[in-house]
């Protein structure tokens, strides 16, 4: 309804003059308005061209529906154990905690130097460039990348997720440092305090609660990760049994049974996360 | 009261404990998590300078990497459309879904509960999951993509639309219901014109998400710029392999840069 | 002995906004800067312990030139200078007590600073100057739970935790309510007495500083037009800080806001 507006916005605008009192029209939403007309043309033109030619949708959906079936009604171990489906879990927790402890710490050292209230401005802006460069390629391919270096398995797919890790926290963290104020630093300074006495004894202690929730959503995310990095890289991880499971075996009681997994440690990252937001709130 | 005032000495030394409790119970979950993963910190970390010269002789895209062009923008230009396709009608279902569960104009608590409790377990189940769910089905075609996709946005931004439309002024909504708008005047002409910059922020932020996500799910259903990707990495085309990532790299960039633009224009 | 001699600043191309700035702070004496806003004051004060540049002059403080120490002597100088700020400017989520510590920071190495390691004598100091401000059993709360007056207190044992020569105050009482007000200003007379301390403050409550100041320098758009006895400071001083700038003030403050 909204889009059917868009299309002639060039006719109107030279009878603006005599329009404007009563438009309600702002300019942010025209341009809201034509952001969305946009995305809304790109979607059909790609539904359109969606390739699906050799695919039968009614067939397709029909099929899922049997599928979900299988899998969430009727969960199994298929061919693998019970024992090996939850130490291959623990390994993909284990693998989301050891990237996500070793990126926070190299990362809140490096977003010292990117933030702005603290580095000289060309540093901050050398090291923000890099971060969003590493950041903005995909974490499974850092870990393929470095698994042709390193070899497929586990210290490729730490080195990979552990990359990706400190480019996303350099940058929240370092926005978190930039938050604190300006005179409170200068307070300090102006008592002839020096640069990382400042830094650990006013800065860190006002941001911890941004790191700690930085951070957490971090370890939710590389939890994600790191199933992917089994699934597509080969780790020897529950993504991987999953993929093989979902690929290879076709064997969807087992896909099921994984999705019931990952859906538990989701449900418990989520309860601690909500305590430690409740822990924090309370303080504040 | 003053014999039970805690010398600075202790109240220090409580402190101190604290911090390294909480210290040695990191140290203890990296032991034990390097144990489990069977990583060696020390010996990785020292590959990592060698493996970048390795990624910057190898990776750099070459004269020879140029004929690869074409089809790899082709293919990247197929992920984005998938990527923004499946976050905008996604984008649709959640905000019908969102305002029939947000606490202000939700029409019955119990729709409230069942629509939370559906967009958290889309939300928590891995992309990766999704993927293999739906690709025996869809078979190896852009469908799969835009489907895994479309699950994910549609838990994550059910959620963010719920909490966009929860955090509005009630007083606005109450005073256009003063002079008796009924619910669907409401809805489209508080809630909505009200919400709109914002929910488009979240919009443009999956679009992004979802065009790093889109590689991932690529490579799994062997589709668009991912299984490019791993064809040519598997065929030890690494340079063609670098060309993809390069453009990956610029593409999300300029996306990134793009939807901030918008979103300062909007806001 | 605080002295400051043909002090300039400008900002900018041509603004220049301190012009030729002579005046002495003694020991012992509460020494307050008046005048209206935008006049210089908080300038003069940041000059004296160089968080300001300023172009040219000399600041001299028990004859040591503060301007020609270079980056490690400066940070000497600095540890004994207090500084006190209107918004107190303390590490909130911190206690009140490790807020106070934060004044050794500057005498300590970088590791010891780093990692907060204070001696005991040094705990125990802080507790003692929390009491001497009246808030010994507020000393294991977080500052964010304080009062503003409380916190401006916390400030002032932070500053003495320093043994400085010279506290500066910087508006310190602007955020504060008519009876926090007067314990501080009271706080701080007591402390230029008893510790023979530099107390150089900048106010834009006449009255105030009439009350608590030994010493009155009066400025106008950057430039001294009275330094005395506060008991010289009579109608026709006031109106010469005041007067010329109630034009001007409305454009600077106008700039301000």
């Amino acid at each position: 309804m909204i889009e059917n507006s868009q299309p002639k916005p060039e006719t109107i605008q030279p009878s603006a003059s005599h329009a404007k009192k009563i438009t309600l029209v702002t300019k942010p939403r025209k341009i809201l308005r034509s952001v969305l007309a946009g995305l809304t043309i790109v979607t059909i033109y790609s539904l359109a061209t969606l390739n699906n030619s050799n695919l039968q949708l009614s067939e397709a959906f029909k099929s899922l529906g049997a599928n979900l079936n299988a899998m969430f009604l009727h969960p199994s171990v298929g061919q693998d154990s019970w024992a090996l489906l939850l130490r291959a879990l623990a390994t993909s927790v284990s693998l989301a905690m050891l990237t996500t402890l070793l990126g926070a710490l190299i990362a809140f050292f490096i977003a010292v130097g990117a933030a702005r209230n603290l580095a000289p401005n060309w540093l901050a802006t050398s090291i923000k460039a890099v971060m969003a460069f590493v950041r903005a390629i995909p974490t499974i391919l850092w870990v393929l990348i470095y698994s042709v270096v390193m070899g497929l398995g586990a210290s490729a797919a730490v080195v990979g997720l552990t990359f990706h890790s400190v480019a996303y926290l350099v940058k929240a963290y370092s926005e978190s440092i930039e938050e604190t104020s300006q005179d409170t630093i200068e307070a300090l300074k102006a008592s002839g305090v020096g640069f990382w006495p400042i830094v650990f004894q006013a800065i860190l202690p006002s941001i911890v609660p941004a790191l700690l929730s930085w951070t957490f959503i971090r370890f939710e995310i590389n939890f994600a990760n790191a199933v992917a990095v089994g699934a597509a890289a080969g780790a020897d991880d529950i993504g991987y049994y999953l993929f093989m499971a979902g690929s290879f075996y076709f064997n969807f009681h087992e896909v099921g049974l994984i999705v019931y997994l990952l859906l538990a440690v989701a449900i418990v990252l989520e309860l601690v996360s909500m305590k430690l937001r409740g822990h924090y709130l309370k303080h504040n | 009261m003053k014999t039970s005032f805690p010398s600075p000495q202790s109240f220090f030394r409580q402190r101190r404990l604290r911090l390294s409790v909480v210290l040695i119970i990191l140290i203890g979950i990296y032991v034990l998590s390097m144990t489990i993963v069977n990583f060696q910190t020390w010996t990785s970390i020292v590959k990592i300078p060698a493996g970048i010269i390795w990624l910057f002789h190898n990776f750099i895209p070459t004269e020879r990497s140029i004929s690869y062009l074409g089809p790899i923008l082709y293919q990247l230009w197929r992920t984005l459309l998938v990527s923004i396709s499946s976050t905008i009608i996604a984008s649709l279902f959640s905000l019908v879904f969102a305002i029939l569960g947000a606490q202000t104009t939700t029409p019955h608590p119990v729709l409230r509960i069942v629509i939370r409790f559906g967009a958290s377990l889309l939300r928590n189940i891995p992309v990766v999951a999704w993927a293999m769910i739906l690709l025996f089905s869809f078979k190896q075609s852009d469908f799969t993509g835009f489907l895994a996709l479309f699950f994910m946005t549609l838990g994550y931004l059910t959620r963010a639309f719920t909490e966009t439309i929860e955090d509005l002024d009630a007083e606005k909504l109450q005073a256009l219901q003063a002079v008796g708008a009924n619910y669907f005047q409401c809805v489209f002409c508080g809630v909505l014109p009200e919400a709109a910059s914002t929910l488009t922020s979240w919009v443009l932020y999956m679009i992004e998400n979802n065009l790093r996500d889109a590689t991932l799910v690529g490579l799994l259903t062997g589709t668009g710029v991912g299984f490019l990707f791993d064809f040519y990495f598997k065929s030890f085309r690494y340079d063609a392999a670098g060309l993809i990532v390069l453009l990956i790299a610029i593409l999300v960039i300029v996306l990134e840069l793009t939807s901030t633009m918008i979103r300062r224009a909007i806001a | 002995m605080l002295k400051v001699i043909q002090l300039d600043k400008t900002y900018g191309s041509n603004k220049r906004s301190l012009k030729d700035v002579n005046f002495t702070a003694q020991p012992g004496e509460v020494t307050a800067i008046i005048g209206p806003s935008g006049a210089g004051k908080t300038t003069i004060l940041r000059s004296v312990n160089q968080l300001i540049r300023d172009d040219s002059g000399q600041i001299l403080l028990d004859d040591q030139d503060i301007r020609q120490a270079n980056k490690a002597e400066l940070r000497k100088i600095r540890h004994h200078i207090g500084m006190i700020f209107q918004n107190y400017n303390l590490i909130s989520p911190l206690t009140a007590l490790e807020n106070v510590l934060h004044g050794r920071l500057g005498a300590k190495s970088t590791v010891a600073g780093m990692l907060g390691l204070y001696s005991n004598e040094e705990k125990t100091e802080a507790l003692a100057l929390l009491d001497e401000v009246g808030l010994k059993e507020y000393a294991y709360q977080r500052c964010d739970q304080l009062s503003g007056g409380q916190q401006q207190r916390v400030g002032i044992a932070r500053a003495l935790m320093q043994h400085p020569k010279m506290i500066l105050c910087d508006e310190p009482i602007a955020s504060l309510d008519p009876k926090s007000t007067k314990i501080v200003m009271d706080i701080l007379r007591k402390l230029a007495k008893e510790k023979q301390l530099i107390i150089l403050i900048n106010l834009h409550q006449v009255d105030i500083a009439m009350e608590y100041a030994d010493h009155i320098i009066g400025i106008n758009s950057g430039a001294i037009v009275f330094e005395g006895a506060t008991k010289a400071v009579d109608d026709d001083v006031l109106q010469k800080i005041y007067r010329q700038a109630d034009d001007a003030k409305a454009v600077v403050s106008a700039n301000e806001d």
